[in-house]
């Protein structure tokens, strides 16, 4: 299959500080892959600097999104593009309506019917949005608000997801439901790049992974196979 | 005598909101404040009287005109100054800047325009029209009418449309806002442009009514900073409301008590405020975190 | 035991001789009427920055506490025929009060709410001045025929004998505000000023350092107000403005660099001696100065001193980069 990202060593630093030493990994067209690793592995650095989010970052390496170099882009240019990121830690604009959540996720398009038809589909899938269409973001439970988040980045009707830290802080009933949804994009047709803690839900749900450690990728391979690993069990699946 | 000095506060108040407006926006958007809005407010309303009086153009066309210039006046203050300045060091360099680019304003206009006041030619040529059984010119009536008018807009631009939906999102989050494809830097510099346009409307209300000279723009701006301040500070409602507040203490100390007062009370509500309310009526935060 | 003696101590002491005999051959008196004002606001500035270098607050309503420090010890030895050393200490000691007072609920605020806080009170305290309780200040025409400083026998009225005693409380603030830095005291600014939270965690009552930091550098500056009233003889509203006041002695602070000793020193000299030379330029005056305040907030934010220092470095780095091209 077709790789829809293409990562060949992006390096990260913050000042002194080197935060990923040569990172290269792939996402094809369909999949789910999984980022493993501790915290301060460079996940989330991964992630932000994909989407062109750090600014006061120094990164180099190539990216190829469809095809297409945007490793110098600006970050509304990658999201134009159909790269979307689900921010760690949801993200929600706080005293925004939650439709106006929504309709920022939109921001990049101009087919209002679409817009309409996609916000309808939202509140089909979400229905506890609907509910709260007119209450300010601010005002919804952990819950909700990662609901809110997944809906804003649906919204922009992206070509590939990417998903940081989806089930942070959700009681596990909640987490069970993310994972769902997660399915559900993936069964959409939209690729997915999940970085997460939550190892053995995440290589449940993805078909390859790839193990983050101090900023280098130590170990890949089919989602089994992680699960089966040895040292992945040991250091993130408790045993 | 009290409906007079209430059209009079109604009227200084409406223009203290919009320069606060200013105030407010550009600190919800980025967090700093801008000690040149009442300049840009003084600029505004130079600019107006050389079009109007000057160039001859109709009202409505220096009007608009002053709008556009002023708004990217704004917008090239925050690209080629403040982000800057942001680059290199912090906010605190941000309040240093922007009260060199007042001064700096202001000794421009005063290079441009001279130290003496300039008369604006009056607008409608008719004489006072009476309200409420006083006499009133119409040039003031037409503060009341328009400022509001330009905030009414103003309200409807950052709630119904897509760029103030957009303006109001990157101001809460801009990290999340980047991440949904918006561009901050544009609405940043936008939200400086704004804060210019709108305070210039506030000069070329005020122009007619009062007469254009380089001191306006220290005690409006001054007064302005004072309503943002009391109705809390980053809040767009807040600054109107604490405008019309305290241009209404202020007309009625200066009216029933003593004009003496007049130039303190702005002061002293604003030093009152930050020590016993710095949220300000609309509990935004001003307290170290 | 014998104490090292460092180059900077060697260095200072030569360079204050040299001050110090210079009169000798300099006899120009406008010369010294602007080396005077510099010693001023020597004082003033190093106030400031014991408040906006060290415990990170910013002012700027200093030109309140140099106008309390000015109109009260001119008021105090005008009506009470007191020695201007004793009102000179005595108005500085009432605008430490006010900075207290004016600390205790303003050091809670954020930087910018500090600053429109402090605009304000400079502002208040101009008002003040114009429009006085029973006309004490007489408004704009001024205070006249203030008495010089006596001392001994001398009366201090040529700018050669001011500019002795000037230097010499130059030295004397000096000299405390660096026992002040180097002292708990000091350590409790920086750290507050580092790190609020962490200078909390440690037990360091914040508020309380905050507002003995207003107290001191109100001391400072009231007493350069003071001093310059005796300077002077006459003293006008208009001398006391945000515009002519407040903002260049944080220009001053910012041009030398925050939080050093000589920082203040070189802040004083280069901002005083360009408006000097700016008066030659007439109305394009202001506006060259405020335009020279942005261009350096944007290319040197840290200050003259470091920005030397950076090109000096830049300078031996490439240096030292051919050498290693040479090997």
């Amino acid at each position: 299959m077709a790789a829809i990202l293409e990562v060949k060593d992006l390096h990260c630093s913050y000042g002194p500080i080197h935060a990923l030493k040569g990172v290269s990994f792939h996402v094809d067209e369909g999949e789910v892959v999984t980022l493993v690793g501790s915290n301060g592995a460079g996940k989330t650095t991964t992630l932000r600097s994909l989407s062109g989010l750090l600014d006061n970052a120094h990164v180099t390496g190539e990216v190829l999104f469809m095809g297409q170099p945007i490793q110098k882009m600006k970050a509304n240019k990658i999201a134009s593009l159909g790269l979307c990121q689900c921010l760690e830690g949801r993200h929600i604009f706080p005293q925004l309506s939650v439709e106006e959540n929504l309709m920022i996720g939109a921001f990049q398009r101009n087919d209002t019917a679409g817009i309409q038809e996609d916000l309808q589909k939202m509140f089909k899938r979400f229905p506890r949005l609907e509910e709260r269409r007119k209450q300010a973001g601010g005002t919804l439970s952990g819950g909700e608000q990662q609901m809110l988040a997944i809906a804003r980045a649906l919204m922009s009707k992206p070509k590939m997801l990417m998903m940081d830290e989806p089930s942070l802080g959700l009681a596990p009933i909640i987490v069970a439901e993310i994972f769902e949804i997660v399915k559900d994009i993936n069964r959409d047709g939209i690729p997915v790049l999940l970085v997460e803690q939550n190892c053995n839900m995440a290589l449940k749900v993805s078909h390859r992974g790839y193990v983050l450690e101090t900023g280098e990728i130590t170990l890949e391979g089919t989602s089994d196979f992680l699960a089966n690993n040895e040292e992945v069990r040991k250091s993130y699946l408790g045993g | 005598m009290f409906l007079k000095l209430l059209i009079g506060a109604l009227m200084i108040g409406s223009v203290y909101g919009l320069i606060g407006l200013g105030y407010s926006t550009i600190y919800r958007a980025s967090g700093l404040m801008n000690f040149s809005q009442g300049d840009l407010f003084m600029l505004g309303a130079f600019v107006g009287v050389t079009f109007y009086r000057y160039m001859g153009l109709p009202f409505i066309l220096s009007f608009i005109l002053t709008i556009i210039v002023m708004f990217i006046v704004g917008i090239l203050l925050e690209r080629l100054v403040i982000r800057n300045v942001l680059k290199k060091s912090t906010g605190y360099f941000i309040v240093l800047a922007t009260i060199s680019l007042s001064i700096f304003f202001k000794n421009l206009a005063m290079l441009i325009w001279g130290s003496t006041r300039i008369e604006f030619p009056s607008i409608f040529n008719i004489g006072n029209v009476r309200v409420g059984g006083i006499q009133v010119q119409p040039e003031q009536l037409m503060v009341i009418i328009v400022a509001w008018i330009c905030m009414i807009i103003l309200h409807f631009f950052m709630n119904k449309t897509k760029f103030g939906t957009a303006m109001r999102s990157a101001a809460q989050d801009p990290l999340a806002a980047k991440a949904c494809g918006i561009d901050v830097t544009l609405t940043t510099g936008v939200t400086w442009g704004i804060a210019a346009a709108v305070a210039s409307v506030g000069g070329m209300l005020y122009g007619p009514v009062y007469g254009v000279s380089i001191s306006i723009g220290a005690t409006m701006g001054q007064r302005a900073f004072s309503s943002a301040v009391v109705g809390g500070y980053g809040n767009m409602y807040g600054a109107i409301t604490g405008g019309l507040l305290i241009a209404i203490i202020e007309t009625f100390v200066a009216g029933y008590i003593s004009s003496d007062l007049k130039d303190f009370i702005a002061f002293a509500v604003l030093m009152l405020f930050l020590f016993v309310k710095p949220t300000g009526l609309f509990n935004e935060r001003a307290l170290q975190d | 035991m014998k104490k090292k003696i460092n180059k900077s101590t060697v260095a200072t002491l030569i360079l204050l001789v040299v001050i110090a005999i210079s009169p000798v051959v300099v006899q120009s008196n406008y010369i010294y009427s602007v080396i005077n004002f510099m010693l001023l606001y020597v004082i003033a500035t190093s106030g400031l920055d014991l408040l906006f270098g060290y415990s990170g607050q910013i002012s700027l309503g200093h030109a309140g506490f140099y106008a309390i420090g000015a109109y009260g010890s001119a008021l105090m030895s005008l009506h009470w025929n007191l020695h201007p050393l004793i009102t000179m200490l005595i108005a500085a000691i009432i605008a430490t009060i006010v900075g207290v007072v004016l600390a205790y609920p303003a050091s809670k605020l954020k930087y910018h709410f500090l600053s429109l806080c402090t605009i304000g009170f400079g502002e208040i305290i101009y008002q003040l001045i114009v429009n006085s309780p029973g006309d004490i200040t007489s408004g704009f025409t001024g205070l006249y025929g203030i008495p010089a400083v006596t001392l001994f026998g001398f009366k201090l009225s040529k700018n050669i004998s001011i500019f002795y005693m000037l230097l010499i409380f130059a030295i004397v603030f000096m000299f405390v505000k660096q026992r002040i830095v180097h002292s708990k005291v000091g350590r409790a600014f920086i750290a507050i000023r580092d790190n609020t939270a962490a200078a909390n965690g440690m037990g360091i009552d914040v508020t309380r350092y905050r507002v003995m930091a207003f107290g001191i550098s109100a001391f400072y500056t009231a007493f350069a107000g003071a001093l310059y009233a005796h300077f002077i003889r006459f003293i006008s509203p208009e001398t006391f403005t945000q515009e002519a006041l407040s903002v260049p002695l944080l220009t001053m602070v910012l041009f030398g660099g925050l939080g050093s000793l000589w920082g203040p020193v070189i802040g004083s000299v280069v901002v005083t001696l360009i408006k000097e030379l700016l008066q030659a330029t007439g109305t394009y005056q202001m506006i060259i100065y405020s335009g020279f305040i942005v261009i350096v907030l944007l290319f040197m934010p840290r200050g003259i001193m470091s920005f030397i220092s950076g090109i000096a470095e830049k300078v031996k780095m490439k240096k030292e980069a051919k050498a290693d091209v040479k090997n």
